[in-house]
């Protein structure tokens, strides 16, 4: 029975790793499509890794031995973190109880190094987006915590696969609770993977940028590994929306893949629409773009604290 | 579903504490009026009568058509910046609502306890008067004074929808008219204003003398 936990386990972080650039592209290629482009393939971001892995890898003669460790920490934390999330209904490879707040603070760390990266190599254009970076992360955090908190608050588990597996969708107000709650990790997503009303993802004029202006002396290998993590990351964003969905009632697995399939297309096809129809704020508004995500929950756990 | 519209309404408080455009607090107010509408139709869905509509009708006419209309109309021809000028900044301002939503329904769980009131259209409907206050102390703009007090207006609404589920028509048709009559004095004295200054802010009223 363990030995099928574990397969299970190790068959759904596979399949997060595999088909975490894919959902880059299916947002790109989306993206493309309603600005009346053709676009890119939705395998592109593939073969953008293909080609930075055979690139050679220089670094900063200032950086220290901390620009060389931060890729690869980055990519294993951020796959860790991949590894506590129930994908289907097997029970992920990490789980335990009170998981959800090393889940947070795994990619908490993954953020610190690569801040830490930035500053490192001591360009200031690296540091400015270090500091935005750190900035926005502040704000970011009671978003998580008060959406998947509230969940944990009203079911009463602490471990990530409990809290979803405790989600049931035939209470109609628990629906609406969870519409609510995607709202707020919609916005999470959109900030922690610097997608389009909080960072663009597709500038390189360094004054504008957060999250790739950090990046910007990285190369070969490194890169690689930075974005990776970085496809990996909203990827796992993607399916903490996703699993709130599935159908964990009833063992249906036709069923949750069918759900998996047609939510992840509804979010990309929204992540695709608001870059499409937004531009990027102003830097002084995504603080309270951000409180507006954790009002949101701080609602939610008002509401569900005094109906139960 | 009571509980879900008023969800939703207290979304809409959210959203109106962020929002930096004129246009989105109209915009706000119809949506609050169309989900009041829905939350008044919804009791009679089981017993239908037809005098029992007439509230809700008259809701829907003046709330969702004719004073989102009329406030258009009136930011059209006065030609109003279509930015908003809060006095403190948004975040504050939104930390501001959060808390006093917080303790709102924190409280109205307590009064719950003792009387016979559904908690979350009651807490809805007191932090959209708060939040209506709110409005009006710190933005600058006099059409926005009126979106708060309408705002204001409409929690009373929610607030009377909570503590009894059916408070007499012609009591609440006539706090109808009283909102119709001020929205409507509001834009002839904003007109009468801006012929004689050229600002339509609460700090160019300061300075004004006989």
């Amino acid at each position: 029975m363990g030995l099928i936990l574990l397969t299970q386990g190790i068959i759904s972080l596979l399949v997060i790793l595999s088909l975490a650039p894919m959902f880059a592209g299916l947002v790109n290629k989306q993206k493309a499509i309603f600005t009346g482009r053709i676009g890119a393939p939705v395998v592109q971001p593939y073969y953008e890794l293909k080609r930075l892995l055979r690139k050679e890898t220089i670094n900063a003669t200032s950086a220290s031995f901390i620009s060389s460790i931060s890729p690869v920490i980055n990519v294993v934390t951020v796959a860790i973190a991949a590894a506590m999330l129930p994908i289907g209904f097997a029970r992920p490879l990490i789980s335990f109880e009170g998981d959800i707040i090393l889940f947070a603070y795994v990619l908490g760390l993954a953020r610190f190094f690569q801040i830490l990266a930035a500053m490192d190599i001591g360009s200031s254009f690296e540091g400015m987006g270090a500091a935005r970076e750190a900035t926005f992360a502040v704000f970011a955090e009671p978003i998580f915590f008060f959406t998947l908190g509230s969940v944990a608050f009203i079911s009463g588990l602490t471990s990530m696969y409990d809290i979803y597996h405790s989600v049931r969708l035939d209470n109609v107000s628990y629906i609406v609770f969870i519409i609510v709650c995607s709202i707020s990790v919609f916005i999470l997503a959109v900030t922690e993977c610097s997608r389009m009303p909080v960072d663009d993802p597709n500038t390189h004029l360094e004054l504008t940028m957060i999250h790739e202006v950090m990046i910007l002396d990285n190369s070969g290998i490194d890169l690689f590994l930075y974005q990776y993590s970085s496809y990996i990351k909203l990827f796992i964003y993607a399916i903490l929306e996703t699993s709130f969905f599935y159908p964990f009632g009833v063992q249906n697995y036709t069923l949750a893949i069918v759900i998996f399939a047609v939510v992840t297309l509804i979010l990309s096809a929204s992540l695709a629409t608001v870059e499409t129809i937004t531009s990027r704020f102003k830097m002084k508004n995504i603080p309270e773009y951000l409180l507006f995500a954790t009002a949101i929950g701080v609602l939610n756990l008002l509401i569900y604290t005094f109906t139960k | 579903m009571e509980n879900v519209l008023s969800i939703l309404f207290c979304l809409s408080l959210f959203y109106l504490s962020v929002t930096s455009r004129v246009k989105a607090y109209v915009t706000v107010l119809q949506m609050q009026g169309l989900l009041l509408t829905v939350l008044l139709v919804l009791p009679f869905v089981k017993h239908f009568s037809l005098y029992a509509l007439i509230l809700p009708t008259t809701l829907f006419i003046i709330k969702v058509v004719f004073i989102p209309r009329y406030i258009n109309k009136i930011i059209r021809d006065l030609d109003i910046k279509r930015v908003i000028e809060p006095t403190i900044q948004q975040f504050t301002f939104l930390l501001l609502v959060i808390f006093s939503m917080t303790i709102i329904f924190i409280a109205s769980n307590i009064l719950s306890k003792s009387t016979d009131i559904e908690t979350i259209p009651f807490a809805s409907g007191f932090s959209a008067v708060v939040v209506g206050i709110l409005v009006i102390i710190f933005r600058k703009k006099l059409i926005l004074h009126v979106a708060g007090f309408l705002v204001l207006e409409n929690g009373i609404f929610l607030f009377g929808i909570a503590v009894a589920s059916e408070l007499p028509v012609m009591i609440e048709i006539g706090m109808l008219l009283d909102v119709f009559v001020v929205v409507f004095l509001m834009g002839i004295a904003l007109n009468r204003i801006s012929s004689t200054l050229s600002g339509f802010e609460v700090t160019a009223l300061g300075r004004l003398k006989d």
